[in-house]
């Protein structure tokens, strides 16, 4: 158990981190915090420590939400809900908001991609592997997204 | 040219020969310069502190905790996980404690008599439970730890596991278990 309390120390902010980028909703990405932890120390707290299974299970858990309810929220809705205020009413700094806007203008693969990189700590071959994108491949998409966002960011500056 | 290279850079994933192509690429070519540069700054803003707080959930603890050591506190925890409300007044914004190398020590004292055991458990024992000694019969329970300089989080651990916060520290936070952490600030000391 203390295993798990560690792990869970280690990976919370990261995790946490990861989901905020990928959805840019913080009460979101809370729950699914919880749901993933919970359910990676239920199936798998006697396995060797693994992040790359947690961002698993995080990435999972958030397509079946999504899935759950495109009948009646729209996936562009529930993500990085501008104008909710939340963002303000939870301290993300005025600059990241502009990031998390940014990163709302990627496509789904890019920002998911990019939320990973910069999140999770792990390497290309665990990113690759978890997106199901071949090692090869996985850099070349890791770059255009960071220079897509580069874009971005340079045309919300002008 | 391969401009993944800099991204490749950025998340140190270059191998040899992809560095010796990276750094004769930043020398002899200077816009490749200005753009590795340029991502270097877009990712030190895209993982700047993006929240002041992190959010506090709540991890049920299983109830078929294999036996061992931790099945005596941890169960009374997971009751105390669904009674708890929720938290406030919680400025936590990063659980790795911030500590400074000097080591200093410290010295824990706890009034709990009629109990057969008390241990403590926090950041600075990496959250494994420390037995603590029995003063006589003056039911003061004590250990002395090494201590880095800077915030830590602890509890006691009680007989049957009871986690209890230090009465004598006003400071605490309730962590994410459903438990309740003293918070103390040690100086480091030269």
């Amino acid at each position: 158990m203390n295993t798990f309390r560690k792990f869970y120390i280690e990976n919370k902010e990261k995790f946490f981190g990861y989901l905020l980028r990928k959805t840019g909703n913080y009460h979101l990405s809370a729950d699914i915090m919880q749901e993933s932890f919970t359910r990676y120390l239920e199936r798998y707290k006697d396995r060797e420590e693994s992040p790359a299974l947690l961002f698993t299970i995080g990435r999972n858990l958030l397509y079946d939400h999504f899935r759950k309810n495109r009948g009646d929220t729209s996936y562009e809705d529930e993500l990085h809900g501008e104008g909710t205020g939340q963002e303000e009413a939870y301290g993300i700094k005025e600059e990241y908001q502009g990031v998390l806007r940014a990163m709302e203008k990627l496509d789904d693969e890019e920002r998911d991609i990019l939320s990973l990189v910069v999140s999770s700590n792990l390497s290309y071959r665990e990113i690759a592997k978890i997106t199901g994108n071949s090692e090869g491949n996985i850099k070349v998409k890791i770059h255009r997204s960071r220079t897509k966002l580069k874009t971005i960011l340079r045309q919300g500056q002008s | 040219m391969k401009d993944y290279l800099i991204s490749m850079f950025v998340d140190n994933e270059l191998d040899i020969d992809e560095k010796i192509e990276f750094v004769e690429n930043v020398h002899g070519n200077k816009p490749f310069k200005d753009e590795a540069v340029e991502f270097l700054v877009q990712e030190k803003l895209l993982q700047g502190g993006m929240a002041v707080s992190l959010p506090h959930v709540s991890i049920p603890m299983v109830a078929e905790e294999k036996v061992g050591r931790f099945q005596s506190w941890f169960l009374p925890l997971a009751g105390f996980a669904t009674a708890m409300v929720l938290m406030v007044g919680v400025y936590l914004s990063n659980p790795s404690p911030v500590v400074s190398p000097i080591e200093t020590q410290h010295r824990f004292v706890i009034y709990s008599p009629d109990v057969s055991k008390v241990e403590i458990v926090g950041d600075f024992t990496r959250w494994s439970p420390v037995a603590m000694e029995k003063i006589g019969d003056s039911g003061y329970w004590t250990a002395q730890l090494s201590l880095s300089g800077g915030e830590h989080r602890y509890s006691y651990l009680v007989d049957d596991g009871r986690q209890v916060a230090d009465p004598t520290v006003l400071t605490y936070e309730h962590d994410d278990f459903g438990g309740i952490n003293s918070i103390i600030r040690v100086a480091g000391s030269l």
